[in-house]
C-alpha cells in the first residue's frame, strides 16, 4: 500500500517545521507548501515583497527534509477574504480577527483545495490544537492553545486534518526542531502580530485602503457613557473596546474604551464597571460538533488566552446567538470571537456582534 | 520521485552537453591563464578566447570583433538597451521601442531607460501573439534611438519577422535589437545579410552552462558599457573574461548548428504530437499563438476550469516538469506578463502550462505526458465544478 499524501502549510516557522517532520517520521508521504498572501511591495524594505523570509526558511527546512517545496499563491483570495474584511470591519468601528478568517477560508478552504489538486489525502498545519476522534481539542500547551482561531472551520475537513504539533508544548517542540537538526528555524523568534500587518502598525493597513476622508478616520468626539464630550479623536478606527491608551485624563478612575459608535464617530469611554458584560451575541456561528440545545452549558472564551467562563445558551437561531455568563468579563469586543468549549473540546464560535451589560437588555455596543 | 521522469523545461535550462563540458575542462585544469597576460599560461587562455569569439561569430555571421561575452541573457540584453540608449540620446533620439511579451530582462532595462529620461513605447500585439504591423510602423519614427523585439518568445514560442522589421526600423535610423535566447538553433540567424544591430544569446539554453551568453554588436556600432573598469573586450565589457565558458558557448553553438535541422524538424514532430495528443483528450484546451508560427520546442496551453499553480504541482508530483507564468522572487506564480498582452482573459492566463522540448525528450515522455495530463485537467476540473 503506498503512503498517504499529506500536503503540510508551511509558514518557515518552527512549529510547521516540527510538524512536516513528525509527519516524515510517521511514514506519510509529506508535501511542503508556503502560502503567498499578500505582497509590502517596496513600502517594507526589510521584508521584502511575497514574505521573501519565511518562504526562504520553509524552502530550506524542506530542503532538509529531502521533500518537495512548493509555494501557493493565494494573494488574491487571502485579500478578498481576510485583508479587505479587516478593513471593513475596523471602518465599521469593530475589533477583526483576521486569524480565524484565514483559517476558515485560506488555510482549510483553499489551501485544502491545492491538496486535493495533488490527491493529499491529509492537510497538517503547525497549529496547537488536537483533533482527536474527529473532534478539536484544545492543545496540550494551554499557554500555546490555538482554537480560540480555529472554531470557523468546516466541521468536515477535521476528517482531514492532522495537527502534529498539538501534543507537544513549545519547548518540546523547540527541543524536537534541534533534535531534528532543523537550527535553521528552531531558534526563529514566535511572531504575534498580524501577519499582513508590518510592525504592528494596522492603522497603516486602514490609510492605505480607505479613503482620506474615511469616517473611521476622521476626527470625532470622546464622550462617556452619559454622551457628555470629553476630548476629540483622530479617527474610532485607531480605537479598541478596553484601550486605555490616548484617552483624556482628569478622572477619578481609570478609563476605558467601552464602545464605538461609528454613527456618529464617537468614541465611548467609561470606568471599570462599565467594561464588564455579563453576555453577548454573536453572529455567523459555526459548529464543530452537533448543535448544542438552548439552555446548554458551556465554556466560553472571548480573547486568545483569556480565562474560561462558564455561560448559558439563552437563544440560538440561524442568525445569532446569545449567551448568559454566569460570571461578567471585561471588555467584551465586536468583531472578536467567542468560542465554546466543553472541557477541552471545541464545540463552535462565532464572531461577537455585541456585549450584554450588567442592568441593561438592549445590546448597546452594537453597530 | 517516479522512476521515469519528464523534463518539459527546456526553455528555463537545458543539460551542459557532454562535448561541451569535455570542451571547458581544461581551462579549469592547465590552461587556467588569464589572457589579458603576456606569458604563456596567458597565450594559452586568450587562443582559446579568441577562437571561442571566432566560432561564435560563425554560428552567427558575425565577425569576432562582433561578440562580446556577457554573463547570460539578461546581461546581454541590458547591455544592448541601457547601452544605445545611453549612447543615443545625446543625438536627440529620446525613444526606446519594445514589444509587451519581452522577457523581463528587457522590460527591466526599458524601464530603467525610462527612469532617466527616455520615452517608453510599446508595440501592439495580435491575439496571436505577433506585431501589429500598423503599430509597428506608428512608433518607430525618427525620434526612437532603439527598437527591442524579441525573435522567438519564451512563454509561446510565436516568431515575430525579425528580419524584416530590423530592415524596415534602419531605414527609420533607430538601432535594432532582437532577443534571440529561444531563437538560436531554431530560426536562421545571419548577422550579414539581416540588419540587427545588436542580437542576444544564452548558453544554457543550448547545453552550454548558466552564466554564459554573448551579445553581438555590429561593427561601428556606438555602445556605452554597462561596468567600468578594463580594457577587456575592447572596454566593452570590463572584467576577465570567463574563458572556459566563453568555450563552451563556442562548443555548444556549433554543435546546435549542426543539428539544427534535423533537432528542429525532430522537436517539431513531438510537439505537434504533444498538442494533438492533448486536444484529442481536451478539445477545450486553448493553444497559446496557435495561429501563428511558433517556434518547434514550445508548447503553451490552457484548460478552462483549472489552474496551472495546482496542475504544476500535481504534474511535478508524478516526475513531470512544466512551467507557468514568469516566476516571481518567491517562486510563486503569477499570470504571464505575455499572454495579458495579446489578450488572454486573466483565468485562462492563470491557467497556461508550458512544456518545452529540447534534447531530452523522447517519444516516451511524450506518450506519458499524453496520458498523464488529461487525467489531471479532469481531476482539477472536477474539483472547480464542486466550488
Amino acid at each position: 500500500m503506498s503512503r498517504e499524501r499529506v500536503l503540510v502549510a508551511m509558514s518557515g516557522g518552527v512549529d510547521s517545521s516540527v510538524a512536516a517532520a513528525l509527519l516524515i517520521e510517521q511514514g506519510y508521504d509529506v508535501v511542503g507548501a508556503t502560502m503567498k498572501l499578500f505582497c509590502h511591495g517596496e513600502d517594507v524594505p526589510d521584508r521584502p515583497c511575497c514574505s521573501l523570509d519565511s518562504v526562504n526558511d520553509a524552502r530550506r527546512v524542506c530542503e532538509q527534509l529531502g521533500i518537495p517545496h512548493y509555494v501557493l499563491n493565494l494573494e488574491s483570495r487571502f485579500g478578498h477574504d481576510v485583508v479587505d474584511n479587516f478593513v471593513e470591519e475596523y471602518a465599521r468601528g469593530r475589533t477583526p480577527i483576521p486569524c480565524v478568517r484565514c483559517n476558515t477560508f485560506t488555510k482549510f478552504r483553499d489551501f485544502l483545495k491545492k491538496g486535493d489538486a495533488i490527491d493529499a489525502r491529509w492537510i497538517a498545519t503547525g497549529h496547537y490544537a488536537r483533533v482527536v476522534d474527529g473532534e478539536l481539542r484544545r492543545g496540550v500547551d494551554e499557554n500555546k492553545d490555538q482554537t480560540y482561531f480555529l472554531w470557523g472551520i468546516d466541521r468536515a475537513v477535521l476528517a482531514r486534518m492532522i495537527l502534529p504539533v498539538g501534543d507537544l508544548d513549545k519547548a518540546q517542540t523547540r527541543a524536537a526542531a534541534h533534535a531534528m537538526g532543523l537550527e535553521v528555524i528552531a531558534e526563529k523568534p514566535e511572531s504575534q502580530e498580524i501577519c499582513f500587518v508590518p510592525d504592528g502598525d494596522y492603522a497603516r493597513i486602514l490609510e492605505q485602503r480607505l479613503p482620506a476622508d474615511a469616517p473611521a478616520l476622521s476626527r470625532g468626539p470622546i464622550v462617556t457613557s452619559n454622551g457628555r464630550i470629553v476630548g476629540e479623536h483622530n479617527g474610532f478606527a485607531r480605537y479598541t473596546v478596553g484601550q486605555r491608551r490616548g484617552l483624556p485624563g482628569g478622572f477619578s478612575a481609570p478609563m476605558y474604551v467601552i464602545a464605538i459608535r461609528p454613527e456618529q464617530r464617537a468614541v465611548v469611554i467609561g470606568n471599570r464597571d462599565e467594561l464588564l458584560g455579563n453576555g453577548l451575541v454573536a453572529r455567523e456561528v459555526n459548529w464543530l460538533v452537533d448543535q448544542p440545545p438552548v439552555g446548554a452549558r458551556v465554556s466560553v472564551r472571548v480573547r486568545h488566552r483569556a480565562a474560561l467562563t462558564s455561560a448559558e445558551i439563552i437563544r440560538l437561531d440561524d442568525q445569532e446567538i446569545e449567551i448568559a455568563l454566569d460570571d461578567p468579563i471585561a471588555a467584551i469586543t465586536p468583531g472578536q470571537s467567542v468560542v465554546f468549549y466543553e472541557a477541552d473540546r471545541v464545540l463552535g464560535g462565532g464572531f461577537i456582534e455585541a456585549a450584554r451589560q450588567p442592568g441593561r437588555n438592549l445590546p448597546v455596543l452594537a453597530a | 520521485m517516479p522512476a521515469d521522469p519528464v523534463y518539459l523545461d527546456h526553455a528555463a535550462t537545458t543539460p551542459v552537453r557532454e562535448e561541451v563540458f569535455e570542451a571547458m575542462k581544461p581551462f579549469y585544469g592547465p590552461r587556467f591563464g588569464n589572457p589579458s597576460s603576456t606569458h604563456r599560461w596567458g597565450r594559452e587562455a586568450r587562443a582559446a578566447l579568441d577562437e571561442a569569439r571566432e566560432r561564435v561569430g560563425r554560428c552567427l555571421g558575425a565577425r569576432p570583433d562582433e561578440i562580446c561575452f556577457t554573463s547570460g541573457g539578461t546581461e546581454a540584453d541590458n547591455l544592448a538597451i541601457l547601452g544605445s540608449w545611453r549612447a543615443l540620446k545625446k543625438q536627440g533620439r529620446r525613444a526606446v521601442v519594445a514589444t509587451p511579451i519581452e522577457h523581463k530582462a528587457i522590460l527591466g532595462a526599458v524601464h530603467q531607460a525610462a527612469l532617466e529620461g527616455a520615452e517608453e513605447r510599446f508595440l501592439a500585439m495580435t491575439p496571436d501573439g505577433v506585431i501589429d504591423r500598423g503599430s509597428f510602423d506608428a512608433l518607430v519614427d525618427d525620434q526612437v534611438a532603439v527598437v527591442s523585439t524579441m525573435w522567438v518568445n519564451n512563454e509561446i514560442g510565436t516568431v515575430q519577422p525579425v528580419p524584416e522589421l530590423a530592415a524596415i526600423a534602419k531605414e527609420r535610423g533607430a538601432m535594432v535589437h532582437t532577443d534571440a535566447v529561444q531563437a538560436f538553433g531554431k530560426v536562421k540567424i545571419d548577422a550579414r545579410s539581416q540588419k540587427f544591430d545588436f542580437l542576444t544569446i544564452s548558453g544554457h539554453k543550448f547545453g552550454a552552462p548558466k552564466g554564459i551568453g554573448a551579445l553581438f554588436i555590429r561593427r561601428g556600432t556606438h555602445l556605452e558599457p554597462l561596468m567600468h573598469g578594463g580594457q577587456q573586450d575592447r572596454g566593452r565589457r570590463p572584467g576577465t573574461e570567463n574563458v572556459a565558458a566563453a568555450v563552451g558557448l563556442a562548443r555548444a553553438a556549433e554543435l546546435t548548428i549542426a543539428e539544427c535541422e534535423a533537432h528542429c524538424e525532430r522537436l517539431r514532430k513531438l510537439r505537434d504530437r504533444l498538442q494533438a495528443g492533448i486536444l484529442a483528450k481536451v478539445p477545450d484546451a486553448i493553444v497559446h499563438g496557435r495561429n501563428a508560427e511558433r517556434a518547434p520546442h514550445i508548447l503553451n496551453i490552457s484548460v478552462p476550469g483549472t489552474d496551472s499553480e495546482s496542475l504544476l504541482m500535481a504534474l511535478d508530483l508524478r516526475g513531470i516538469a512544466a512551467s507557468g507564468g514568469s516566476a516571481c522572487q518567491s517562486g510563486s506564480t503569477s499570470p504571464s506578463h505575455v499572454l495579458s498582452a495579446i489578450g488572454v482573459r486573466p483565468d485562462l492566463a492563470s491557467a497556461a502550462v508550458r512544456m518545452s522540448l529540447g534534447a531530452l525528450t523522447t517519444d516516451r515522455c511524450i506518450d506519458r505526458v499524453i496520458e498523464v495530463f488529461p487525467v489531471l485537467v479532469a481531476k482539477a476540473r472536477q474539483l472547480t465544478a464542486a466550488e
